[in-house]
């Protein structure tokens, strides 16, 4: 069964039947997280890198900047059973359209942010594919952790 | 190359634009115009009153009472909004429909369309006291084209993906190399047939070009903006990506930071949530 995240949207499971399932990522960044022993996984799909923008947005809508979804997604994974020490970790998206002057690098910034977060708290990314000019839907089975993708003009492949 | 005439001679293949919409449109142009006039030029035509109903009552519009009636839609919505109701019921017909070329499943061109509309407003409320008259309509339409040249793309996808792919050419610009005629241009010949005002056929036109149009012109460069951001957010973007180019000049003219544009990413989220009854049109 498929679970859709939507735009600032966050999803976790431990139901073996669920796909997790973001469309359309594309400066945004979709972020997958899995415990293969307690076979819990999340998802979050974010679109801005800090919350500090407007802080009363933030604390409405947590899932759309990094700061404030990314420790939620982590968290909401251990109330299932999930440990730190056993994630895998997967990033997508973070694209960006032709920009030489980087005025509108939206997708650069959201990355930034994620190492920021991971660096400080000691999380590494396992797999990723981000960047490029390119449109990325992303799947997670919460049965086995794959990760699927797939990414405009370049077809499926797995992370 | 393919010859061009083929591409602009499928455009005979779209269905018209409907006369009973057009003649309403141009009533609702007409400041002199009376309520009656409008009723009386669309009351035969069912799917309009339903979708002015639906929409008037749904959350965007945000109406403190239910509308029963065409009438008490134009006396509690006024012209232009119902114009982009009478407009957005009458082109889902044309958007809604899957692409196979550009990648986009049913209802995904549309909800690209939808939100580029909605990021026109946000940008227009941001930069102008009044926002442009057509802005709208021309967000909605920007990539009619898409839907005409569709056959063409699917049929020529290898090649524009290698051309894309080596970085030098945009989508749209790989379009005009491979194809001949990109959708930009095409898109302006459909809205030029339909008899749509100058100012769309040329935002329309213009939609990936906005540095190379007159200062006078806000219509285009907002077109342009919407899209992008829509294309940021990956919504309705398929095969084509994002490999769009950036023009800072833009930016520029209207005194526009990096700031800015998150600032109208947040703002869109919740403007968009409101409109899901016109996605739900397809």
């Amino acid at each position: 069964m498929n679970v859709v995240v939507g735009i600032a949207d966050m999803k976790v499971s431990n139901d073996p039947g669920a796909i997790l399932v973001t469309h359309s990522l594309g400066s945004c960044i979709g972020l997958a997280v899995y415990d293969p022993v307690a076979k819990v996984g999340g998802m979050l799909h974010y679109m801005l890198p800090e919350g500090s923008l407007d802080s009363q947005k933030a604390r409405e809508r947590p899932f759309m900047f990094a700061d404030t979804g990314i420790p939620r997604l982590f968290k909401a994974c251990y109330q299932l059973g999930a440990e730190k020490k056993r994630m895998i970790v997967k990033v997508a998206g973070g694209s960006q359209v032709m920009d030489p002057t980087g005025r509108f690098n939206i997708g650069k910034r959201n990355y930034a942010a994620l190492r920021k977060i991971f660096w400080k708290n000691n999380v590494l990314i396992d797999r990723e594919d981000v960047g490029g000019n390119c449109n990325r839907t992303m799947w997670l089975r919460v049965d086995s952790g794959e990760v699927r993708l797939k990414i405009s003009g370049r077809g499926y492949c797995t992370l | 190359m393919i010859d061009v005439s083929r591409v602009t001679k499928s455009i005979e293949g779209l269905p018209p634009f409907p006369d009973v919409v057009g003649r309403a449109l141009h009533v609702l142009d007409d400041p002199q115009a009376s309520v009656s006039e409008l009723v009386s030029v669309v009351q035969y035509d069912p799917s309009i009153t339903a979708n002015v109903l639906k929409l008037c009552n749904s959350a965007y519009y945000g109406l403190s009472r239910e509308v029963r009636s065409l009438r008490e839609g134009l006396v509690l919505l006024g012209n232009a909004q119902l114009k982009d109701i009478i407009l957005a019921g009458t082109v889902v017909k044309y958007l809604g429909k899957g692409t196979n070329g550009y990648d986009l499943a049913k209802g995904e061109l549309w909800k690209h369309s939808v939100a580029t509309g909605i990021f026109g407003r946000i940008i227009a409320k941001r930069l102008f006291e009044k926002e442009p008259p057509s802005l709208f309509t021309a967000c909605l339409l920007h990539d009619i084209g898409k839907v005409v040249l569709d056959a063409f793309v699917d049929a020529d996808f290898e090649q524009l993906r290698d051309l894309v792919s080596k970085g030098e050419h945009s989508f749209l610009e790989a379009e005009k190399e491979i194809l001949g005629i990109d959708h930009a241009e095409i898109g302006a010949e459909v809205a030029q047939k339909w008899d749509f005002p100058a100012e769309i056929v040329q935002a329309i036109r213009m939609h990936h070009r906005p540095m190379d149009v007159s200062s006078d012109d806000v219509t285009t460069p907002v077109v342009y903006l919407a899209n992008i951001f829509t294309v940021f957010l990956g919504i309705g973007v398929g095969r084509s990506g994002l490999f769009c180019r950036g023009h800072e000049d833009v930016m520029i003219r209207f005194g526009l930071d990096g700031k800015d544009i998150q600032d109208l990413l947040m703002n869109f989220y919740d403007e968009f949530n409101k409109v899901q009854d016109m996605l739900g049109l397809v």
